[in-house]
Parts: structure tokens; sequence; C-alpha cells
């Protein structure tokens, strides 16, 4: 999957992911897609940060203007309580999109060392370290995330307050961290072998080193992609989580629980429903290409194939 | 491969026991429990003794465990609560397939389960052979003509496909379908919006099925795009190897080529995904059942969280987590046998 | 080579499968106490003198005392009678009895000193079961005992009190109490306790489990035909039942429909002819349609209120640890002024609720109680001179010279919970509620739980029950008629004890406790103006703001004549008296 050869092993690490880094973009600028869905995400991102520049509060009613279809003063319209759906939107997508970000986190930092020990070392760490991520998957997921929701959701460890946002990561966090393990350490299996790494063995580099310095860069093309795909599952499985109300709660909007408090309405009322789904379909498609532009921008063959350079 | 699979189940069973151990843990130590709601209000103090008693709650846990695992027939339990132990217990254990009862009906668990499961396997597996049946020509017809507009249209499409939530879908097409779009000769509705059937009607089929259009169709679109596009690139993959051009060579017709060379080929990677999708029939409809108030297994898992309806819960998950089990290691085994080279490996 | 078929081999099982469970439509009959099996539809009795109820999911029993769902209680009422019953004014009628036992009438004789009382029951001669048995005095011990046992039974109101139930002749029964208990009328009957048949039933099976629950033997209007689970209910009329020329009805089918938006529109097409319970939202929506009606029962139960933690929040004892905003009285006053009510019931409730600010505002027992008044400024005003001002300009009120021994410039922002299984309308209070706390100084930072762990058990960490929450919001009331055991486990001192009762505000005041104690009494006078006096210590102390009564209502269509809701009892309760147009 990738192209250095042992000569490289020369530079030093900081250089090497400096030109991993430019070679990356350069193949990444040629897919159109993931431009695309680049602008798309920051657009999206860019709006949730400047949220507090819009001129209405998403907590405060204004019960007269209630229930209003989309116009020029509130471009979504309004909910349940007269309070404007475009800001409650964007209010809801910092939370929806830390949410995201901050499981796909958890995942890899426990994904990624367990992949890496098991692949490195092999042996009985490998297996037990793959029997634990066995058992993970086979938990049927969603029922158990609903589950481990309701009991963080409650307890009262001063970081896993009632509605807090890492609370909902930490659970999807803890229940998606299986496919990053299991991607690494095939990564690692594979390129342990190569000769560059005996190499360094030979020159005396510690595993540490090895693992840190040689591997992981080779093999971080395969995570970067996966995680941008896990983005994009981490924000449906919150959503859904909100929608059955065992996840962010009221009046702290999340595009989840807009949804869900837009079902009791949605017939008379549709853009409560239809405006904040759209945001998560557009987020998530626009994560979705640029991961596609990603695994193809660290694996040169797709490219060229795409290009009918390569058949 | 006899040693394999043998070696397999043992580990089954061991994995199953641990995960039933973590899983009624969780289960118990899920805030709020079966005795803090009654009809939806408080409970009065007299009947939690009484039901802690019923429930077999004023055990410790551990006991419980015990319980809920191999029964309490085979010792004496305290009945009538005089503190006195008189006579053994009724329950057997799932270990011998008793699976408890459900506080909220005092029936037996899998009674409860057994009412439900066939409505969500129906609709699951109606939803997969759908995806499946769609998602083949689709992959198919993209792949053979790569970079067509069809083929541009399939990918985008796909992406779109995996990207919609599946609960904004289904509210979605509830309102297109139910409340905007009218049936042109009744003047009513052109599609129901949830349930199983209508009332009265017995048995008939173009009810049954309206009713399962858009449930199905909310469930498959994302299977779909993401066993299209994974045949696409299987195929892709597959299309400019050494031996089909040597088929090609003797002069075989392209369609030949495809369809019965290539794509047994190609299938075998989407055949052991399909295994690897098959618990979703099972444990992954909660969403769609809520939304299109299906009565099946989801919505009761999702009733039963809510009540905290422990034995139930606990069966759900054992038997969802037994299923996966199995599922992953009938993957394992189809992919070695359906891939000859794993098999030399 | 070929693999794709054997790929397609795997795919067939589930084909297969999936077809199969179309074609035999998911539900299993079960067989009806006729014992007739059949899947097919509910063949339609003579035509015309149909109706059909639809609920959102099966009874769990005919029986409520197993789960209380309120649709058991709905299909009980079709088939099982009790000794009296309550209509929605909050009248107890007869029912298997031949007169309401009084001390007039020797019904009941009560030891003064002993403190005892006894009630003897006379039953009708003319109830069957529709095997021809007749219902006699046998039953209600049978039911008792199995009421009462301590392994498979369950708890009734007054079950604490009985001490003894004799048979004292055929039709003829005593209940002997151990205290002077006001709630007699209603022992064995009211929206959850029916008489079950002693020949019928097996009381091995225990009264919470026993089979006859779900196939029960009827002296009702109705018998029960067949249940097809997750489908429907049919009952078709009881010939021998024993009001003659009644019901009108000829067949009931309960029909489940999980979907609100489906039954709605059932409703307003005329294809369903009642809904129970319809939220808010669809009551409004029903409003000048064609074919249905809503009807709203003539009192109401459910009472929206504030409960507000007199003691610091995690405690239990407001003496020892006082919270150190809510246990001064003013506060609590203050925010009662600034709950604006109309608001509320105009702008989420469409108007259907009904402003009520006190505990005793049913019959027999309505209290004068002055409406508090909606006054923000004035609410504020209370608030300065209370020792909170907003010093620093954020909005927040700090103390300055409060008296409930808060730290100076201890900040006045709270925890504002309620429970999740009600729906929207409550949470857009809550919300409303407080911002409207917030425009006069006060911060309330919401959380919506569930109601299994709002009202979990005190050793399970439940929030109300270990004062672990500053106000909370939900509807609650009394049921039946007699607030006596609920005025003592929502204000007595003794229920302050997590377990003991359900005193979550920790409100201690002596004077009431005796006041309480006072009304286990029969005069009723006397106990009337007992509660009235204790309705002027909550309304001057205010442990509770009651902010305003749900509606309870029970949507039906214009075919059926004499439906009418009630609170204390669900909407099939005088179904015998339905008639079709």
């Amino acid at each position: 999957m990738s192209t250095y050869t042992s000569i490289e092993i020369l530079q030093n690490p900081a250089e090497q992911a400096v030109d991993l880094a430019q070679n990356v973009w350069k193949r990444f600028r040629r897919h159109r897609g993931a431009i695309v869905g680049m602008i798309l995400f920051a657009s999206l991102a860019l709006l949730c940060i400047l949220a507090p520049l819009s001129p209405y509060d998403p907590e405060k009613s204004n019960l007269a203007e209630k229930f209003q279809p989309p116009s020029a003063t509130h471009w979504l319209g309004t909910d349940a309580l007269g309070r404007d759906l475009f800001t409650r939107i964007i209010y809801g997508g910092r939370i929806s999109l830390a949410v995201g970000g901050i499981a796909v986190a958890i995942s890899l930092l426990i994904g990624v060392p367990i992949g890496a020990l098991a692949g490195y070392y092999g042996g009985t760490l490998d297996s037990i370290l793959m029997r634990i991520t066995d058992a993970f998957l086979s938990l049927p997921s969603f029922l158990v995330l609903i589950l481990l929701a309701a009991i963080l959701r409650e307890v009262e460890i001063p970081f896993f307050q009632r509605n807090n946002v890492f609370t909902i990561s930490f659970v999807i966090g803890i229940l998606s961290w299986m496919t990053f393990a299991r991607l690494v350490r095939a990564a690692f299996l594979t390129l342990r072998e190569l000769d560059y790494v005996s190499a360094a063995r030979a020159l005396g580099s510690s595993d540490g080193r090895i693992i840190l310095g040689h591997i992981l860069p080779n093999g971080i093309g395969v995570v970067i992609v996966e995680a941008t795909l896990q983005l994009g599952y981490a924000i449906i499985q919150e959503a859904g989580l909100s929608f059955l109300s065992f996840g962010i709660q009221q009046p702290t909007p999340s595009w989840g629980n807009l949804i869900s408090t837009a079902q009791d309405h949605f017939i008379k009322y549709p853009w409560l429903a239809v405006f904040p789904g759209l945001m998560i379909f557009l987020s998530i498609i626009s994560v979705n290409y640029i991961g596609d532009g990603l695994r193809d921008a660290f694996d040169p063959y797709k490219v060229l194939e795409r290009v009918g350079e390569y058949t | 491969m006899t040693t394999f699979i043998a070696r397999r189940l043992i580990q089954t069973v061991a994995l199953l026991f641990i995960l039933s151990i973590i899983l009624f843990a969780l289960v118990n130590l899920a805030p709020g429990g079966p005795l803090s709601a009654y009809g939806g209000r408080r409970i009065r103090p007299e009947k939690i003794e009484l039901l802690k008693r019923q429930f077999g709650l004023d055990r410790p846990l551990p006991i419980q465990y015990i319980y809920w695992l191999a029964g309490n027939d085979w010792i004496q339990i305290d009945s009538d609560s005089d503190g006195v132990t008189d006579e053994p217990g009724t329950r057997k254990g799932i270990l011998r397939g008793d699976f408890g009862f459900s506080y909220r009906t005092r029936e037996p668990v899998l009674h409860e389960i057994g009412l439900r499961l066939p409505n969500t396997i129906t609709l699951m597996g109606i939803t997969m052979f759908t995806a499946i049946a769609i998602a083949i020509p689709l992959g198919i017809y993209s792949a053979l003509k790569q970079y067509s507009f069809f083929d541009f249209f399939a990918t985008t499409f796909s992406f779109a496909g995996q990207a919609i939530p599946e609960f904004w879908l289904g509210l979605l097409l509830i309102l297109i379908f139910y409340a905007w779009l009218k049936n042109p000769w009744t003047g009513e509705p052109l599609l129901p919006s949830g349930g199983m059937s209508s009332l009265g009607s017995g048995f008939s089929l173009s009810d049954r099925l309206s009713h399962l259009v858009l449930p199905v169709l909310t469930g498959a679109l994302g299977w779909i795009a993401w066993y299209s596009r994974f045949l696409r690139s299987s195929l892709l993959e597959i299309l400019p190897l050494n031996y089909l051009r040597s088929a090609r060579a003797r002069g075989l017709s392209e369609r030949r080529v495809v369809l019965r060379h290539a794509l047994s080929n190609a299938l075998i990677p989407i055949v052991t995904l399909i295994a690897l999708d098959l618990p979703y029939i099972f444990t992954g409809a909660v969403l769609i059942e809520t939304i299109f108030a299906w009565p099946g297994m989801g919505r009761l898992y999702y009733q039963a969280a809510v009540e905290r309806d422990y034995p139930l819960l606990m069966a759900v998950l054992i038997i969802g987590a037994g299923f996966i089990i199995l599922c992953n290691l009938i993957a394992d085994i189809l992919y070695a046998y359906l891939d000859p080279r794993v098999r030399y490996e | 080579m070929f693999t794709k078929t054997r790929s397609l081999f795997f795919l067939i099982p589930i084909i297969i499968i999936s077809l199969v469970f179309t074609a035999c439509g998911g539900a299993q009959p079960s067989t009806t106490s006729n014992g007739n099996e059949t899947g097919e539809p509910p063949a339609a009795a003579s035509t015309d003198k149909n109706i059909t109820i639809v609920i959102p999911e099966d009874p769990p029993s005919f029986n409520p005392m197993v789960a209380d769902t309120g649709y058991d209680a709905l299909v009980m009422e079709l088939v099982l009678l009790g000794l009296t019953d309550i209509d929605p004014n909050g009248n107890i009628f007869p029912e298997l009895a031949t007169e309401l036992p009084s001390i007039e009438n020797g019904g009941v004789t009560v030891d003064e000193d002993a403190g005892t009382m006894s009630v003897t029951w006379k039953m009708r001669d003319d109830v069957q079961w529709q095997d021809g048995k007749p219902v006699t005095a046998d039953d209600v011990l049978f039911t008792w005992e199995a009421i009462s046992n301590p392994d498979t039974g369950s708890w009734i109101p007054g079950s604490d009190y009985i001490d003894s139930v004799e048979k004292t002749d055929q039709y003829a029964f005593t209940v002997n109490y151990n205290t002077i208990y006001p709630g007699y009328l209603t022992q064995f009957g009211g929206e959850q306790v029916s008489v079950w048949p002693a020949h019928f039933c097996d009381a091995t099976q225990g009264f919470v489990s026993w089979d006859c629950g779900r196939k029960p033997l009827s002296d009702g209007p109705f018998v029960l035909e067949e249940w097809v689970e997750g489908d429907h209910l049919t009952f078709k009329k009881n010939e021998k039942f024993y009001q003659a020329g009644k019901p009108d009805v000829n067949q009931v089918i309960v029909q489940i429909v999980p979907d609100d938006a489906v039954r709605k529109t059932m409703m307003l097409q005329g294809d369903a002819d009642i809904d129970m319970w319809v939220n808010v939202n669809t009551a409004n929506d029903l409003k000048g349609a064609e074919k249905a009606g809503v009807s709203f029962s003539p009192t109401d139960r459910w009472v929206m209120r504030m409960f507000m933690n007199e003691a610091a929040k995690g405690t239990t004892d407001a003496a020892a640890s006082p919270h150190p905003i809510l246990s001064d009285v003013n506060v609590r006053k203050a925010i009662r002024m600034a709950v604006d009510v109309d608001t509320i019931n105009k702008d989420i409730f469409h108007g259907l609720a009904n402003p009520t600010w006190t505990e005793f505002f049913r019959q027999p027992y309505q209290c004068e109680i002055p409406r508090p008044t909606y006054d923000p400024e004035a609410a504020k005003t209370m608030l300065e001179q209370a020792g909170w001002t907003d010093s620093d300009g954020d909005g927040i009120r700090e103390c300055h010279g409060c008296t409930t021994g808060a730290a100076d410039g201890y900040k006045m922002e709270m925890e504002f919970i309620t429970y999740a299984e009600y729906g929207e309308p409550l949470e857009l209070t809550q919300q409303l509620i407080a911002e409207m706390l917030g425009n006069i100084g006060i911060k309330m930072n919401i959380s919506v739980v569930e109601g299994s762990v709002l009202w979990d058990l005190a050793e399970n960490g439940g929030i109300e029950q270990t004062g672990n929450f500053d106000i909370d919001l939900w509807d609650d009331g009394y049921a039946g008629v007699d607030p006596t055991d609920y005025v003592w486990e929502t204000y007595s001192e003794e229920a302050i004890q997590p377990g003991a009762g359900w005193n979550v505000t920790r409100w201690d005041n002596p004077v009431v406790d005796a006041l309480i104690d006072e009304t286990y009494t029969l005069n009723e006078q006397d106990r009337k103006d007992t509660f009235c006096a204790i309705g002027d210590f909550i309304n001057e102390e205010v442990p509770i703001i009651h902010l305003f009564t749900v509606p309870n209502a029970d949507a039906y269509s214009t075919r059926i004549e004499g439906v009418q809701s009630s609170v204390n009892d669900l909407v099939t309760w005088n179904i015998a008296d339905w008639k079709l147009k």
C-alpha cells in the first residue's frame, strides 16, 4: 500500500511526515468529490462555530411566533415555542459535531494502541486482545448503546453528569473502536515484516520507536480514512440515540433530538423535521466524500486507475 | 475443518458466558428499575416489597445471576417471605431454556419474544432481500459501465444512501406518501403510515404489502448503497484479471464473461458481508419499528429498556449476541468454503 | 465455477422464511374461553351495532393489578364487575352490591374505643357468570384470598387495614377492619379491583399470573370471544348480563394500533369509534371534526405541580441541612408569582388545561382557596426583600442578606427536573417555566429524566427519594374520591423518611400532622373542614406549587351516545349504557 522503500528510513520522522502530507494533498486535490466534500463540511463547521452571531436565542421562547413556516425573518421557520429553527440547528450542530469528533477520538485512543500492540507483538498478547475485540464485536451494538446511555446518563460522577456531551461521546466511542483495532493490527502484521523494520531493529531502535516512528506513519493512511467514515457513523449514532430520547436532552438542541421533538407535529409543520435531518445528511455525505478522497490519496494506484492511466 | 468448527464453538460458549455476566451487570446497574414506576406513576411502598419478592430482586446480585442462569428449582427458597426457606423455586434458568417471565405481563419471556420475532424477521428479511435484489444488478451495471453517466449517478446515489439517517428518511417518506400524496381513486393517503395491517381486514396480501413498502424502502436504502458500491469495486478488481482475459480471448461474449466467470468470484466478499449483516435482522430494527409502529423485537426492546423489564432485556441481548457470534462463525466458514484461495493458506 | 449458485442457495432460505412469515401474518391466535381457535377476521355480528376501540398496545392482562397500564382496566370493564364503581363526578354506585353500606343503614358498625370497624355487604342474587353459575360471596372471598397471598398476590388500598373477610350468607359477607378506614366503599371495586370467579380461576397459579387473567370468565356486559395478540380482541354481547336490555352494542372490537397519527386518522374518518386517552394535541385537532368528538372528564385528577425541596439537594432533613434557596417561604412564594399558568395553558395545552392552585379542588372536598396572583414584578420585589439581589449584573441573583443560611454571594441557580414519558407538552412547559423564572433572576438548569429514575427507591438512588433535586415538575393526583392516604404520604412528617412515603419536599409542620390524623374519621363534614384547613396551610407555606390540571380526554365517534370520559375510571366504565344511533 505504501511506496516507501528502505532508503527512506534515513530521513527523520518529521521530514517523512511532511513529505507524506504533501504527496497525499497533491493526490487528494485531484479528487473532485473530495474537494466538494471538504468545502461543504468546512462551511457546515464554520456555520456552527459562528452560531453565537445569530440574532436569535436558541432557547428563549417567543410564543407569538410559534410554528411559522420558513420566511425572510426566520429562514427555516420556528418551532413550538417560537424559537428560530435555523439558530437551533446550528447550535445543535455544535453538539452533534462535537459528539462525533470526541467519539472518534475516543475510538482511536482505544483502538489504535490495541491494534498496534496486537499486530506488533503477536502471540498470546495478540490472542487476548483479539478475544476482547471479538467480545465487543459480538455485542448488539445499538441495543447496548441504549443501555449504556441510560446508565451513564444518570450516574453522578463529576465527569459524567446528566446530559453531558462527553458521556454520549464516550458511550459511542467505546462501542466503535474495534474497526480501528482490526485495521491497525492488519497493517502492523504486514508492515512489521518489511525490510526496513528489520534494519531499524538491527540498528538497535527500541520497540516504541519502531512502532511510533516507522510502522505507524505508514499505516496511518488507513486509519485516517476510517476515522473520517467513523465520524459520519458517530454523528448518525448520536442522532439515533437522541431521537430515541436516550442521548442529548432538551433544551440543548442536537440534530437528533430536534427531529425527535418534531415528530408530534411534522405532518402539519414539516420543516421542523426536514431541516435538521438535511444537516445530518449533508455532514455525512461530505465526510464520506472526504474519506473517499483520502483513500485515493493514500493509495496512488487507485488514482491512476481512475484517470485511466492504470488498468 | 471440523476441528476448526469445534474449537470455535467452544470459544463461542465461553464468550457467551462472559458476555452474559457483563450484560447482566449492565442491565442491573442501569439506574431506575422495575420497582420505581407502575402505570406511569410512582408505586406504593407496600407494593414495592411484594414486587421485589415476585421479581426475585430481593436477593443479592450474584445470586440473582445464578438463578437466571441455572434456575432455582434445585434449592429451597423463601417463597412467602416469612424468613424461612420452605420450598423449591419454579425457575429453570436459561441453561434449560427458561428465560423467566416479563415483569410487565408476567408471561414467559420467550412467549413475548415469539410474538414479535416473526414480525421483525418478516420486515428485516424482506428489507434485506429487496436490498440485495436491487444492489446486485446495480453494482454489476455500474461496474460494467464504468465512468458512464449511469455509473456516476449510481456512485453518487450510494454515497447519498449511506449518508441519510434512517429515521429521517422514514419521516420524509411518511410525509410524502401518507400526508401529501393521495390515492387517485379513493382520495385516501397513498400508503399507510404505520402498523402491519389495517383494521379488521383479516389477511390481505395487498394490504400487507402496502404496509411494508415504506419501512422496507427506509431500511433497504442504506444497504443498497453499501452493497452495490462494494460489489462494484469488487467486480472492478476482478474484471482486469488474467483469467478473464483468456476467456475473452476464447471468444466468449462480454456478458458471459461477466455473469458466469467474474461475478461468482466478486460475490464472495458480498456473501460474507451479508452473513455479517444477518444479525441486524434480529437486532437492527429499533429505529424503523419505532417510526412505523411496527410490532417487532426492536420496539419490544425499546419498551423494555424504558420500563427496565430486566428478564426481557437480558433475553434480547443474549439472544442477539448469540446470533451475532453464530453469524460471524458462518461468515468465516462460508468465506473459507467459497474462496479457495483462503483455504490453501 | 458454481459459486454464484452456491451463494444463491444461501439467499433462498432467507427469502423463503420471510415469505412464510408474511403469509402467516405474524400473530398467532390464542384460544378463547369458548375453546374456538380462529385466525379469521372477526365476523360481523348483526350489522352496525358494532364498535371499534383503538389502543396502542395489547393489555398485559385483564387484571389491572399486574401492570396497571390502563389498557387492562379498559378491557376489564367489559367483562368483569366489582362490588361498586365510581362515576365521573366521584360518586360511588353499587354494581354487584345491592346498596352502599353506611352507618345509617346498619351496613357499617364502628367500635369507637377500639378504633376498628366492620362493613357488611349484601350482594345481588341475579348476576351470573357466563357459564350460568351465580356470582356469590364465595367469589369475593376467593378474590380476597388471592390478593392477600403474600407470595403471588398484590396490594390494594385497604390491604393493610383488613383483618378478615367473613362470609355470612350466600350473598353476604363482612369485612373487618383494624382501623377506621374511610375508603371502604371501593374496597372490592372501583377502577382496578374486580370480583373473580372462584370456580374458574386457578388459585395455585397466583393472582398476578393466573390464566383466567388472560382468558376471563365474564359476568359483565360482554364476553371475550378471541384475542389475537398484537392485533385485536373481540367481544360479543353477554346475553346473560343482569341488566335487561343492555348492552345496546352487540360487538366490541379492540384493535391494536400503535401509531398515534393512524388512530387519529381512523377517528376522523369514522373507522374507529373510541380512542382512549388522547393527548392534548390530538384533542385539539379533533375539534370540529364531523364524525368524532372529544369527551372530557368533568373532574380532573392529575395536577401539574412543582415540588420544591426544602432540604439541601442530596439530603432529606430540612432542619439539619436546609436548602440554601428554597427553604425561605418568601422565595417559594415569589416563584409561584412568577409562573404564568394562563399562558402555558393557552399556548401549549390549547386552553384545555384547568388552572388549579390547591390540592382540594375536587368534590366532595372543594375548598375556597384564593387564586395566587401572577405578578412577576411583585415576585422580583419579594426576592429583593428576601435578600436576593443581583449585584454583578449577570441576570442571576445572589444571596446578600438572605435568611436561608446560604453564604454571601451564593448564586440563585438550581436544577429543574421533569420526566420524559409524558411527552413534548411537559417539556415545553418546563422550558417556559424556566424562562419565566429566569426573567425574575433565578437560573434553572433543565434536566429530563426517565420516570423510573425519578421515582426509584432510595436505596437505588432514586432522585426524589434521595432528595437529589431542587425543583421537580410533574403531574400527580390521588385516585378515586378520597385524598386521605395521598395527603398523608405527601405532606406528613412521617412520610419524610425515604421509603416511608413521598413527602419529597420535606415539609414538616406539626399542626398539619395533627390535622392529617384527624382526617381518619367517617364524619364527612369534619373531614372536609380538616382538609380545607390543611389546604390553607399548604397555600401559606407553599411546599408545592399547584399549576393546572391536565385534561383527561377520550375521543369518541358521533355514532355513539353516552360516552363520558372519567378521571376515576376508564372510558368504558359505562359501556353497558352506550347506545348506537
